[in-house]
């Protein structure tokens, strides 16, 4: 158990000596630094700050960012949770997630919150004033998060144990489609009470941030009651980024990796055929050396003074390798060893600029990495422009215990699912392939039917997964035609399908003896729905009117040539010879009728 | 009240617009034919004509005054000569009928054509100060239309639309508008001269030059121009010409006697009318005939500029060639280190005696360079997986190991992805050592860019027929039970590359296929990029479809495209891109040809480059053509323009099946002594006669039952018997193919001969007088379903389409023959030979022959394009066109017996 959670256990370990003192506010901020495998580098950047409940209400703020109190006063909001993340954890090389996946949101933006209204209805309104008002705090288009993209999980999230109003409702929306960039970083950063000034917030770059692999930016507020004293409203603000080193460590100037020169390639002499024009490459063994500087392009620039401890910047960075790796720091900056062997954590000077260098060395020991207690896969299988199917893999690695968990999944209303073909398969070790009914698998399902235009599909299942196998739950889709007005403007793209979130179940009475129960998310990957798209090209368009023009046209032009207009006296020698024509014909119509009549006589 | 020998009322009238080419007057005849004979004279490239009578407003002069009078006749193209054809017929027929042929020539050699041209000059020159070149009849066209717009406006001052009332004369006008709007390159001004001066001819103002009737006459008489002219409009005729009569829907053939008003011009359209011998009997085969050679011209016709057009990349966002490629330096290097390690681990020793002769020799791809591969790729940090895939198909087991590695998106999110496909052995089975290292190569140097939007997946595939096939299938999740699903995906594909390198030499060209499985197509921007980037950014030269030396003739454009057609006809497997196309993910094949001094990494590049252009996709790749005919690597035809010619050659199939429903319907037996090309007295007498002699069969023939239950049972009975070959030729074992084709081609002698005898044995017993009909039915229901299956596969895969419609083509003519004469043995027979040979097994054994390939082979292929690959072609063959053969054969064969 002490290895199977160490990563989480050092972030609560961290947060717990950081919380042992609580007077009204106070202000924290941390960095974790883990090498990953791969040459990847996980930085955790934690800022946490209480403010007491009192003092909210009154509008007191001293660290809590006015702007954002505001809003969630106005807009009646109790707790709230607002992730922007991109990129995706590479859980088969990193291990289990950060904060246990519960720091980290979609692709893209997730927002969910606890809002204080007397009904539904009500809460809803004040819904979109939270998120037209966050949209405009963090320029991310949670604006376009309407009553199609909102839904109300049931057993996914639960609110923080201590609220005092017992009219709660959460509302949970996403955008898997937003991009998170530059502009959503510098409202996050304005919300720090040192502003990416001072502290470990100055290591925040656009660029370096924005270049990593995954990162995921959160921002939790939610009122936290200690067994003694007041009632606090928390905010914490979370970044974690996992970069590529070799690609931090290009220059700024000069980003392109281009083909390394001959005589620095690292070729494996031993092969026969080596020579000056023939290398077989040899990978790099050995721990890449970095240096702050080098991956986050500056160095941190001393402690944020209004750290309220009795030492600032004690154990704020700290770095999670064995030991006996060599570390050389900024003068002045002191460390402190971890007696599991496995990180260290460094107390930094108030004034002066701190920087981290790891040399590169040969790697003897490895800082193990917890083994996530579930993968999850989720594909669109099939093809063609009606119907797809949804394909979602729940694989247990653990050989003894099984998992229970909370899938929860919202799709857009022109993704229509038949839930009658939802159908399970188990997988064991064996590799046989074992159809089960999906009551044997599934223990509780919440459906809430899509209404077109007006809300999606929201899907909760209450599962689990036998140990040692993999289960594979699909389903059938339809996709609906839209109206021509609803596309987007790349149509062709395909239209993004929110990731689906698993809550694991039953670690709850590992996590309880710790003071923050941290539960474990896990998120999927979006996807990508191709929908039925009439051909918006202009070519097509131009046909198309085109042809009406040139229908239009025709039917006046052939009415112009066939159609005779005689004037009057023109026509008199016309009228003269119609006239002994019909008098002609009566004839012959007379002589019919006789005959006719004959005929039928007879 | 129908009487003898009624007419079927039919929607449009071939024959109103035979007479009424037919009585054209002279002037206008002339006129036309001026028009006709000044595009054939634009076809030569050493005169040019349109310079030498254009209007144009700098190069008027006192001596290219006649310019004045040569522009209407002038015409830029086909369209533009056949668009002023028609419009401007009936408009200068109804003049000339009108006011005669002297005053037409009058008037439209003088005022009529310098006027126009006089005020156009003024305004474009002398306001406009500018030279902008007019040609083309629709300069009288628009004038006629003026002054009938006056004319109308006379008589009939509005027109509503709703509650607003339009003036007439406003119309041409209007025209002008949309003309100039919708037709490139018309000059608005120049029409609208023309319209002025219409409106001055309509109100009176022009008849000053109108010479006096005197005159008229006067020349009229001395010359005799009467009798001595065809078709001339006398000066006494005119006025109100033919107008007498107003073309009513109601067909003057019902009534009982001819009216005497309708003056002669007439005669022709009754005479048609009354003879409905050629109208339903002579004419469809005339029509058939014609759609088919119209069809074949037109095919014949697309390799020309005026109808191809040149390529374009139409999808903004892929900058084909942007882009700096860095893949050079020290990764060749890396490429011969791989190389090298994969050689030395396949048995066979393609690195021992290298070049061609290592490819050509058995190399047989180890486990170890498997194992190899995956190494590598794990080396160079990627995601790495296997699939275990197994066909069987015709008896032969296929079998092998796809292995795959994915490189995610730095910042991405597994949504879109391309591939990258290197096979141990290429499309024509050599092996692709240099392609599966390049592909090493690249994953190795992609995998340090930070820049990649879409994940890209790497596929290693044992061979091209089969690896991609079990890949993409399992992919979508599509998979057959012997085929293992994939342990690790990304997102929806958004494109995908093959490369092969199947040799050690430097190379000269990059040979890109582009057909995938039943004559799909990648979309042509792909194709477009591809040739833009080698062409462009690298300075290597595009191929395509074989054509090693495409010297832009139209020879070798033609060439081309029926090699081209030829691929998408037979719907078979190109490459290993060609199995991704079903899942609509574009895909080509990048070879390498020819000996040069392009190295591995110039192809390196151009991998690079395109990946780089498909990584800027936002949208899947939609914006260009997904249906075209590539005449060379920078030219095309659209399917707008290639179409008509596969719709018209099944056109001809319906067109048949029509009339001989009609017949059937309404005019019993044929009636072979009369002939169609008798004079039109004649015609008349024997339509009289017919008319007079009918009432005794006028019941029986009118109006007939038509008898349908054996006619049908039969054609639906021989498509579905298609479903016996169709099951025995996909499932047999293949060392029996050989034999199954010649015994397959016994029975098509046999069984149209035995169908045939039945039939003509068998059902006089049941009724005695219906059987022509039923022989006529038989014909119609086939030629209507084929016509029919033709018309809808040519818009899914046109060649197929085409290719069999040619085939069929002898099926519209051939016919049950009744006559008593002894010719008619000899005649069936040599038609039954003729048939025999355009069987569909005889054509594949000629086809076999010709291309210098075995049955075996191509049948092995066949059955295992339709095991794997979900190819149809074999689905049209044995239930389109094999019944269809085999009705017209026992059709043919009835004759005999």
């Amino acid at each position: 158990m002490t290895v199977l959670f160490l990563l989480p256990l050092l972030f609560l370990a961290v947060l717990s000596t950081l919380t042992s003192a609580a007077p009204d506010s106070d202000y924290h901020e941390g960095l974790v630094l883990q090498p990953l495998p791969q040459s990847s580098l996980l930085a955790s950047f934690n800022f946490r700050s209480n403010t007491s409940q009192e003092s909210f209400e009154q509008r007191h703020f001293r660290y809590f960012p006015r702007a954002l109190g505001q809003i969630l006063q106005h807009a009646n909001t109790k707790e709230l949770h607002l992730r922007f993340t991109t990129g995706r954890w590479d859980a088969e090389s990193w291990g289990s997630r950060p904060w246990n996946g519960s720091k980290e949101g979609n692709t893209g933006v997730e927002l969910w919150a606890w809002i204080d209204a007397p009904d539904d209805d009500g809460a809803f309104a004040k819904w979109i004033t939270l998120t037209q008002s966050l949209s405009g705090l963090f320029c991310a288009s949670m604006n376009f998060i309407d009553s199609t993209r909102t839904t109300r999980p049931i057993a996914s999230f639960e609110p923080a144990a201590h609220h005092s109003s017992s009219q709660l409702h959460l509302l949970h929306g996403t955008l898997p489609g937003e991009v998170v960039c530059t502009e959503n970083l510098t409202p996050f950063l304005k919300l720090l009470p040192c502003k990416g000034k001072a502290g470990v917030s100055s290591l925040f770059d656009g660029h370096k941030l924005f270049d990593a692999s995954w990162q995921s930016m959160a921002v939790d507020v939610r009122p936290v009651c200690p067994e003694s004293g007041e009632c606090m409203v928390q905010i914490e603000q979370t970044v974690d980024m996992v970069l590529d080193i070799d690609r931090s460590k290009r220059p700024r100037d000069n980003p392109i990796p281009r083909p390394i020169p001959n005589e620095q390639l690292v070729c494996d002499t031993s092969k026969p055929y080596d020579a000056d024009d023939t290398c077989y490459p040899l990978e790099n063994t050995a721990e890449k050396g970095w240096s702050l500087q080098e991956i986050f392009g500056r160095t941190i620039s001393g402690v944020c003074p209004l750290t309220e401890d009795e030492n600032p910047g004690k154990e704020t960075v700290c770095l999670r390798v064995p030991h006996e790796r060599g570390v050389i720091t900024s003068p002045g900056a002191s460390e402190t060893r971890n007696p599991d062997g496995l990180s260290r954590c460094f107390n930094l000077e108030p004034s002066s600029p701190f920087d981290l260098i790891i040399p590169e060395q040969e790697a003897l020991t490895q800082v193990p990495l917890d083994e996530p207690a579930l993968s999850a896969e989720r594909t669109i299988v099939g093809h063609g422009q009606e119907r797809g199917g949804m394909r979602i893999i729940f694989d247990n690695p653990s050989n003894s215990s099984s998992v229970d968990f909370i899938y929860f999944e919202t799709l857009p209303w022109f993704l229509r699912p038949y839930v009658h073909t939802l159908q399970a398969t188990i997988i064991g070790r064996d590799g046989i392939r074992r159809s089960v009914p999906v009551s044997q698998i599934v223990k509780e399902t919440f459906y809430r039917p899509a209404i077109d235009r007006e809300r999606g599909t929201q899907l909760e299942l209450a599962l689990f997964v036998p140990a040692a196998s993999t289960v594979t739950l699909t389903y059938d889709f339809e996709k609906a035609v839209l109206r021509y007005t609803e596309y987007p403007p790349d149509a062709n793209r395909g239209f993004n399908v929110a990731p689906a979130v698993i809550r694991l179940l039953g670690l709850r009475d590992q996590a309880q003896s710790y003071e923050y129960y941290s539960p474990v998310y896990i998120r999927t990957t979006s996807l990508l729905l191709p929908l039925p798209t009439p051909d918006f090209s202009m070519p097509y368009n131009v046909i198309i009117l085109t042809s009406t023009v040139i229908a239009l046209a025709f039917g006046s032009i052939f009415n112009l040539l066939v159609r005779r207009f005689v004037a009057a006296d023109e026509a008199a020698a016309l009228t003269a010879q119609t006239f002994k024509g019909k008098i002609f014909g009566k004839v012959v119509a007379l002589r019919d009728r006789i005959k006719g009549k004959g005929s039928k006589v007879e | 009240m129908t009487t003898p020998a009624a007419l079927p009322p039919l929607p449009f009238n071939p024959s109103r617009v035979r007479s009424y080419i037919l009585r054209l007057p002279l002037f206008t005849r002339l006129v036309l034919l001026a028009i006709f004979a000044f595009w054939i004279l634009e076809l030569q490239k050493i005169w040019s004509v349109v310079q030498w009578g254009s209007l144009t407003p700098d190069e008027i002069g006192l001596g290219s005054m006649y310019r004045l009078n040569t522009y209407p006749f002038i015409h830029m193209g086909f369209f533009h000569t056949l668009l002023n054809i028609l419009a401007l017929t009936p408009l200068l027929e109804r003049f000339e009928a009108e006011h005669g042929t002297l005053t037409s020539v009058a008037l439209f050699i003088g005022p009529l054509s310098t006027l126009p041209a006089g005020l156009y000059l003024l305004v474009e020159k002398v306001i406009l100060h500018r030279n902008t070149p007019v040609i083309g009849a629709s300069v009288w066209a628009f004038l006629l239309l003026g002054s009938e717009a006056v004319r109308t406006f006379k008589s009939h001052p509005y027109f509503s639309i709703g509650s607003y009332k339009i003036p007439t004369w406003t119309s041409p006008l209007l025209a002008c508008v949309f003309a100039s709007v919708l037709i490139p390159n018309t000059s608005f001004l120049g029409h609208l001269c023309a319209v002025l001066v219409g409106y001055l001819l309509g109100l009176g103002y022009l008849k000053v030059f109108v010479p006096p009737e005197k005159i008229l006459r006067w020349i009229e008489g001395k010359l005799n121009l009467l009798g001595r002219l065809p078709h001339y409009v006398s000066v006494d005729q005119k006025t109100y010409g033919r107008y007498g009569v107003l073309p009513t829907a109601n067909p003057v053939g019902d009534r009982p006697t001819p009216l005497s008003y309708l003056g002669s011009t007439q005669l022709p359209t009754r005479n048609l009318r009354r003879n409905p011998h050629f109208l339903f009997i002579r004419l469809p085969y005339l029509l058939s005939f014609l759609c088919i050679v119209v069809g074949v011209i037109w095919l014949l016709l697309l390799p020309l500029n005026e109808y191809s057009r040149r390529t374009y990349i139409s999808e903004n966002a892929l900058l084909p060639g942007q882009v700096h490629a860095y893949f050079s330096g020290s990764e060749q290097n890396i490429f011969r280190g791989y190389k090298k390690e994969l050689e030395g681990l396949l048995i066979g020793g393609a690195g021992d005696n290298g070049g061609e002769d290592g490819v050509s020799g058995e190399v047989e791809v180890t486990p170890e360079a498997s194992e190899k591969v995956q190494s590598i790729l794990r080396a160079a940090g990627l995601k790495v997986a296997t699939q275990n895939y197994e066909y069987t198909s015709a008896g032969i087991t296929h079998q092998g190991q796809n292995t795959y590695a994915i490189i995610n998106a730095p910042r991405g999110d597994a949504t879109e992805a391309i591939v990258l496909v290197a096979a141990w052995k290429t499309a024509d089975g050599e092996l692709n050592t240099n392609g599966i290292t390049l592909a090493l190569t690249l994953a190795r140097y992609f995998k340090r860019w930070s820049l990649w939007s879409k994940d890209i997946i790497f596929l290693i595939t044992p061979d091209s027929k089969s690896g991609t096939q079990a890949w993409i299938d399992a992919y979508h999740d599509m998979h057959p039970p012997s085929v293992q699903p994939l342990p690790l995906k990304s997102g929806a594909l958004q494109g995908a590359l093959v490369v092969e390198y199947p040799f050690d030499h430097r190379f000269e060209s990059l040979h890109i296929v582009y057909d995938g499985v039943n004559g799909q197509l990648p979309n042509l921007d792909l194709f477009n990029t591809a040739v833009s980037i080698a062409g462009g950014q690298m300075g290597i030269g595009a191929v395509l479809q074989e054509m090693w030396d495409h010297d832009d003739s139209y020879e070798a454009r033609l060439e081309t495209i029926l090699r081209g057609m030829i691929k998408q006809g037979f719907g078979y497997a190109t490459g290993a891109h060609s199995s991704f196309m079903p899942y609509h993910v574009d895909a080509i094949t990048l070879q390498t040809k020819g000996e040069g001094w392009q190295d591995e990494m110039a192809l390196g590049r151009t991998v690079e480059s395109l990946c780089r252009s498909l990584n800027n996709l936002l949208e899947h790749l939609h914006q260009s053509f997904f249906f075209y005919l590539l005449m060379q690597s920078n030219r095309f035809v659209s399917i707008g323009t290639y179409l008509p010619s596969a719709m018209l050659i099944a056109g001809n199939f319906t067109i048949m099946a029509i009339a001989l429903w009609m017949r059937t319907g309404y005019y019993a037996g044929s009636s072979p002594s009369t002939s169609a090309s008798a004079p039109a007295d004649e015609k008349k007498e024997t339509a009289q006669k017919e008319k007079d002699a009918s009432p005794a069969k006028t019941d029986a023939s009118g109006v007939m039952e038509r008898q349908l239950a054996l006619p049908l049972t039969f054609v639906v009975g021989l498509h579905l018997l298609g479903l016996l070959p169709l099951y025995i030729f996909n499932n047999l074992s293949h060392q029996y193919f050989a034999s199954a084709v010649y015994t397959c081609i016994l029975a098509d002698i046999l069984l149209p001969l035995t169908l045939a005898a039945l039939l003509t044995h068998h059902s006089p017993s049941t009724s005695t007088n219906a059987i022509p009909q039923h022989y006529l039915l038989i014909k119609s229901l086939s030629l209507l379903l084929l016509g029919l299956f033709l018309s809808t596969l040519a818009t899914l895969n046109f060649s197929l389409s085409f290719m069999i419609g040619l085939l069929c083509a002898p099926l519209t003519f051939t016919n049950r023959t009744t006559s008593t004469s002894v010719l008619r043995h000899i005649f069936s027979t040599i038609g039954l030979v003729i048939l025999n040979v355009l069987s569909p097994p005889v054509v594949l054994v000629g086809g076999c022959w010709w291309a210098g390939v075995s049955v075996e082979s191509v049948l092995t292929l066949a059955a295992f394009g339709w095991d794997v690959w979900g190819v149809w072609t074999q689905v049209v063959v044995w239930c389109v066109w094999w019944p269809a053969w085999v009705i017209g054969c026992a059709l043919l064969g009835s004759s005999v017996f």
